[in-house]
């Protein structure tokens, strides 16, 4: 198992990249194609200045210092591992270079012809369905460690997963091919407009058809080799090879992608063709002249200034009501409110103390000499146990309507009798016996 | 039932199970095309009598050449609205990117990016600011931007809703033949007046003050000048 953390790591540290531009490119492609045709094993240094400055006359005619421009360009390729020194001559003289594997992976990408047809997918999937016969017929047949290693693990890592690989590559060379009709359609249609509707309804159905053959063979063989992938996951498990088991289930996940991508692509491409059909027939033959877009256009600048309003219906939406629940509704826990304010009850008026006040001014006015006087006629109609704070209120009013002498000369004399007890007999009312006289008017 | 008369009577098309979600798109105004493949067959194939049922309502289930159905209300019964000013001018934005070639190469989608730009181009910022957000007091260029800017996406969401487009995500519209209904003024080659005249005598569309627009704009709730950004993309 690959540790992805590891390898990532390692190339961070390693400041791993690529700075590959188009002349770089071009060069290499230009190298390997002349080492084939000329069956070079390597290129002597000046054959690559010289090919060099070939390439940069093409990509980039107003170059200038083509040879230093040269220099850099090898320097470049050398540090990138896409071109390496093979003479081992160091100082003494100019050097041979070849491309690296790197290099010749990456022209090979470039020049490979990807397009996926009827023929190389039915190839393709052919090859698989015999390579995987074989390996099932190895797997039935192994008995040991090593058999399960040379005879089903090692072809299901290398020539059963280069097929898979294969189809794999191809349909991305068919995603760009789509891509490449729609830009194409797009292209004859804002060039053309009315007279290109022939020329892309053809392009239309050609790759429909195309897409529509591949998703059968798919359909038709993509299960077949999922079945044996099967199987020989089975064996290996029965077998305990364990690699084994991981490489059929990795190589079985790789064909549902595989198929997957068919029924995506057959989607988005229906929806594409059901589009463009509508667009021919709704816009372009409806329009030969191409003058809709131009009204359209004058038509919305003038909006703002004479507008108008398309109708359309409004009904509310319908009311839905909530089905009846039977959820049990809990009380939230809380304490019952309590009342502040009481209710009004009727009682009698207390006018004692008016009536006390109104006893107090008459005696005063029948010139009541002193207050143990006053004390002595006032208290006998008061309850004993309200006697003594009565005496304070009794006091308190003499003092507001009479002068008083002196209390230096007034000594405190007990009230006579009954009006002198409170309560309890033996607690007596005292009072200092001040001299009281009418106040002036 | 055969494929060519699947709905014998009216009360056959009112039982078939998609009529209420159909009849509830149709009265809030949704426009039915081709690419709903079971609700457009389904009012194909039961046109003539949801015609009638639709009649006794007032309203006319209008079926375009262009490939969709919506329901047209010419009484009361049904409620109406026209569109307002943003959503019209939207509207015919669209409308044109559906035209262009460049659309096609992607399907019928386009960016919301665009359908602002192509419109800020075409009408002018200043007139789009003038005219969907007008106010006597000038206030802050951003915060007036910002309004704009809501009001926009407010009326694509709501020609969305209305089945014109349809939003794939935060940027991306896909468009729907409906969206050619805002062409139809200017379908035919001859005087645009009187094309729009026939579409308010069919009681399609409606004349609108330009007065009017700028009244009711007036009476919008300020926005945040705290939330304002940069002006119409």
């Amino acid at each position: 198992m690959i540790e992805l953390h590891r390898v990532i790591g390692s190339l961070q540290q390693q400041r791993v990249g690529f700075s590959l531009d188009t002349t770089d490119l071009c060069f290499l492609v230009t190298l390997s194609i002349k080492g084939q045709n000329e069956s070079l094993s390597c290129f002597e240094e000046d054959l690559l200045y010289e090919v060099f400055g070939q390439v940069c006359e093409t990509t980039e005619p107003d170059a200038q210092n083509v040879r230093k421009r040269a220099t850099h360009a090898l320097q470049r390729l050398r540090e990138q591992r896409l071109l390496s020194r093979v003479d081992g001559a160091g100082l003494v003289r100019a050097g041979d270079y070849t491309l690296t594997p790197l290099a010749e992976a990456i022209v090979q990408f470039l020049l490979q012809d990807e397009k996926l047809t009827r023929e190389s997918l039915a190839a393709l999937t052919g090859a698989l369905r015999s390579l995987l016969a074989e390996v099932l017929g190895r797997a039935q047949s192994a008995r040991t460690a090593d058999d399960w290693q040379q005879q089903v693990l090692a072809p299901l890592r290398n020539s059963v997963r280069d097929l898979v690989s294969g189809i794999d590559r191809r349909q991305r060379g068919m995603d760009a091919q789509q891509e490449e009709v729609q830009a194409q359609i797009s292209g004859l249609l804002q060039r053309d407009w009315f007279l290109a509707i022939d020329h892309c309804e053809e392009l239309l159905e050609s790759t429909s058809t195309t897409l529509r053959e591949l998703n059968e063979i798919l359909l038709r063989d993509l299960g077949h080799l999922q079945a044996q992938l099967t199987e020989i996951e089975s064996l290996a498990s029965d077998a305990e090879q364990a690699d084994s088991v991981a490489a059929a289930l990795s190589l079985g996940e790789h064909v549902d992608r595989v198929r997957a991508w068919g029924t995506s692509r057959q989607h988005v491409w229906s929806e594409y063709y059901q589009f463009v059909q509508r667009y021919l027939r709704d816009v372009v033959r409806l329009d030969p002249e191409r003058a809709l877009s131009q009204r359209l256009r004058d038509q919305i600048k003038e909006h703002v200034h004479s507008p108008y309003a398309l109708i359309v219906a409004e009904a509310s939406l319908l009311r839905v009501l909530r089905e009846e629940s039977d959820e049990v509704i809990r009380p939230p826990v809380c304490r019952p409110r309590q009342i502040r304010e009481r209710a009004p009850e009727a009682t009698f008026a207390d006018r004692r103390r008016e009536e006390m006040d109104a006893a107090v001014d008459r005696a005063l006015a029948e010139g009541v000499p002193s207050l143990h006087a006053l004390l002595s006629r006032l208290l006998p109609e008061i309850s004993p146990s309200e006697r003594f704070a009565w005496t304070g209120r009794i006091t308190a009013r003499a003092a507001r309507s009479a002068l008083r002498s002196s209390e230096h000369d007034c000594p405190f004399v007990p009230i006579d009798g009954n009006a002198g007890f409170c309560g309890r007999p033996e607690s007596v009312l005292a009072v200092q016996d001040l001299k009281l006289s009418p106040r002036r008017p | 039932m055969t494929s060519e008369h699947p709905y014998h009577s009216l009360a056959d098309a009112l039982c078939d199970p998609l009529f209420p979600d159909v009849d509830v798109a149709l009265r809030q105004g949704r426009h039915i095309h081709r690419g709903e493949t079971e609700r457009y067959a389904f009012l194909s194939d039961a046109n003539d009598h949801l015609e009638r049922w639709y009649k006794k309502y007032g309203c006319d289930l209008v079926r375009t050449a262009d490939g969709y159905f919506y329901l047209l209300p010419q009484q009361d019964k049904v409620r109406r609205r026209q569109l307002s000013l943003a959503e019209m001018l939207i509207g015919k934005v669209l409308a044109l990117l559906y035209l262009e070639p460049a659309t096609l190469q992607r399907g019928g989608i386009v960016d919301r990016t665009l359908v602002f730009q192509s419109l800020a181009t075409l009408v002018g910022q200043e007139h789009l600011m003038l005219r969907l957000n007008p106010r006597k007091k000038k206030r802050d260029e951003r915060t007036e931007q910002e309004q704009v800017r809501k009001e926009l996406k407010q009326a694509l969401l709501s020609l969305c809703e209305l089945g014109f487009c349809e939003r794939l995500d935060e940027e991306s519209i896909r468009l729907h033949p409906p969206v050619l209904r805002f062409a139809e003024s200017v379908r035919t080659a001859g005087e645009p007046g009187e094309a729009l005249r026939e579409l308010i005598r069919a009681g399609k569309a409606a004349h609108v003050d330009p007065d009017d627009t700028q009244e009711s704009a007036a009476v919008d709730e300020e926005p945040d000048s705290s939330q304002a950004q940069e002006g119409v993309e």
